[in-house]
């Protein structure tokens, strides 16, 4: 039997920026899951305004209900691993993929003084983390012990790892204007006005830095890894119930945090004419997510060897073209 | 009492993180699937950065995690995925008590050597480490070690456009 008091006396030995991190996690538990439902909604409400139907429309008035429908049948669902797969692996995979999602939203400044962990390296800390998921999908496809599932590993891999050069490429132009990594510092150089933001002084490091981002979240029109007409369902197609949610929710995870690091990168984070807070940086940010949300459903799926002819010979030079320019002016 | 606390705390998370990497280690040896001693060479990678984090150097620990996890493991889970090697493959029988013995030996030395060395070389530890401004990191690589550096740099494109070489060689001779 442990005394109370000293249960008391160990609680406070642990420090307060553990508890604040700790609490940061929940929050943004909820925050990634609200988003989900949010976006799911959204999704297919878009794409049937963009195919002239109505979308979901009888779960609820105007079908607002639809996506706890969708959740409670996903959660009902029974759990199913494939004969002959490794089920360690396999059932860590969707947790590997949705873990980093997590720590990724510590980092990122929502308002002036809406920011869990204000730390000196957050560009480098998001990029560390997004880059774990290509793993999990990897992991996904391979212990799934199906031909489509290690097809949309292999292409995910080779996708991933090509479109992480000029993703780099076009953030080191602004952390050059800026001299930090931190993420909070890069959106307090950026003024109110649209004029100060950074899309102004680069617009062509922003353009191949959002279909970058739509490369490494396996958006449309780069879902190769999940191409449904193709490999059923890519990397996820043997799983089933939680499983296949957790794909999904860290999916929406990851598109938010890009959209969140396009929106303090680019567009001036939190700041916006009038009063600058974080209805600022959510609009930006929902903007941003309804123009990723347009492109998939207006642009057709890309080939193999275009989506990587369009890195290797057109992003990559074009960033490095970008990057040296921009030293030429910084030095000058 | 307090500072008691804390420092008990510090020696358990010091120790969960050797206990990590001891894992992740024993785990990329032992296991019969080529994917699941990956898996511990990536939990021995991250507990490496964890280590890191520890003695405040969070650049340094998001580096580890980026090219080694990120990057590194990816890439061996390639050739992996490549090879399609299963548990029961040509290397999955008995092996003798010899070859247990010099692989002992050979993983033990380089522990011992470079061991010793970094307790004899260490230079006075201290207690509460301060963390490294990234901007000084970057003047100290560019500044006294410029050499090695730019040598490191050198030895990587070198790599690189033999790797297209070969790629190319293999191309022409289909």
């Amino acid at each position: 039997m442990i005394e109370p008091i000293l249960i008391l006396q160990m609680i406070e030995a642990i420090p307060i920026q553990l508890m604040i991190i700790f609490a940061g996690l929940l929050a943004t538990v909820s925050f990634i899951g609200l988003n989900a439902i949010l976006l799911v909604y959204l999704e297919r409400k878009v794409a049937g305004f963009i195919h002239r139907r109505p979308g979901p429309y009888e779960v609820g008035p105007h079908g607002i209900l639809q996506p706890f429908a969708d959740g409670l049948k996903l959660v009902g669902k029974q759990i199913f691993t494939p004969t002959g797969a490794d089920s360690f692996l396999y059932w860590l995979a969707p947790m590997i993929s949705m873990a980093p999602a997590l720590v990724c939203f510590l980092v990122i400044p929502f308002g002036p003084h809406l920011q869990i962990f204000n730390t000196n390296v957050g560009m480098v800390l998001i990029l560390a983390f997004t880059g774990i998921n290509v793993l999990a999908l990897c992991i996904a496809g391979w212990t799934s012990q199906n031909k489509y599932s290690l097809l949309g590993a292999a292409r995910d891999i080779s996708q991933s790892v090509a479109y992480e050069i000029p993703l780099l490429l076009s953030i080191l132009p602004i952390i050059f204007m800026t001299g930090t990594f931190n993420l909070f510092d890069i959106a307090m150089k950026q003024g109110s006005w649209p004029w100060q933001w950074f899309i102004v002084y680069q617009p062509l490091a922003f353009i191949i830095f959002f279909i970058c981002a739509l490369a490494e979240t396996n958006r449309a029109p780069f879902d190769l890894p999940e191409a449904e007409s193709e490999l059923t369902a890519g990397f996820h197609t043997e799983y089933s119930g939680m499983g296949f949610a957790l794909f999904f929710l860290s999916e929406y995870a990851y598109m938010v945090i890009a959209a969140c690091v396009t929106a303090v990168l680019f567009l001036g984070g939190f700041h916006g004419p009038g009063v600058s807070g974080w209805w600022w940086f959510l609009a930006k940010v929902y903007i941003l997510l309804l123009i990723m949300i347009w492109i998939r459903w207006t642009f057709p799926r890309v080939r193999f060897d275009q989506l990587l002819n369009i890195c290797w010979k057109w992003l990559i030079p074009l960033a490095v073209i970008n990057l040296l320019v921009t030293l030429l002016v910084i030095a000058l | 009492m307090d500072n008691l606390a804390s420092e008990n705390l510090a020696w358990v998370v010091l120790f969960g993180h050797i206990a990590i990497i001891v894992a992740g280690g024993f785990i990329t040896v032992l296991s019969e699937s080529l994917v699941r001693a990956l898996m511990g060479l990536i939990l021995t990678l991250f507990g490496v950065a964890g280590l890191f984090f520890l003695m405040a150097a969070p650049f340094i620990g998001l580096m580890q995690i980026l090219i080694y996890v990120g990057a590194v493991s990816v890439l061996i889970f390639f050739a992996i995925m490549l090879t399609n090697a299963w548990p029961g493959g040509d290397e999955s029988g008995n092996i003798s008590g010899k070859k247990v013995i010099f692989a002992a030996l050979a993983a033990i030395a380089p522990a011992v050597f470079l061991g010793s060395a970094a307790i004899r070389t260490a230079p006075p530890s201290v207690f509460v480490p301060e963390e490294t401004q990234v901007s000084e990191l970057g003047k100290f690589l560019l500044e006294p070690y410029i050499l090695p550096f730019e040598l490191i740099s050198l030895l990587l494109t070198v790599a690189m456009a033999g790797a297209v070489i070969l790629g190319f060689e293999r191309r022409k001779k289909k």
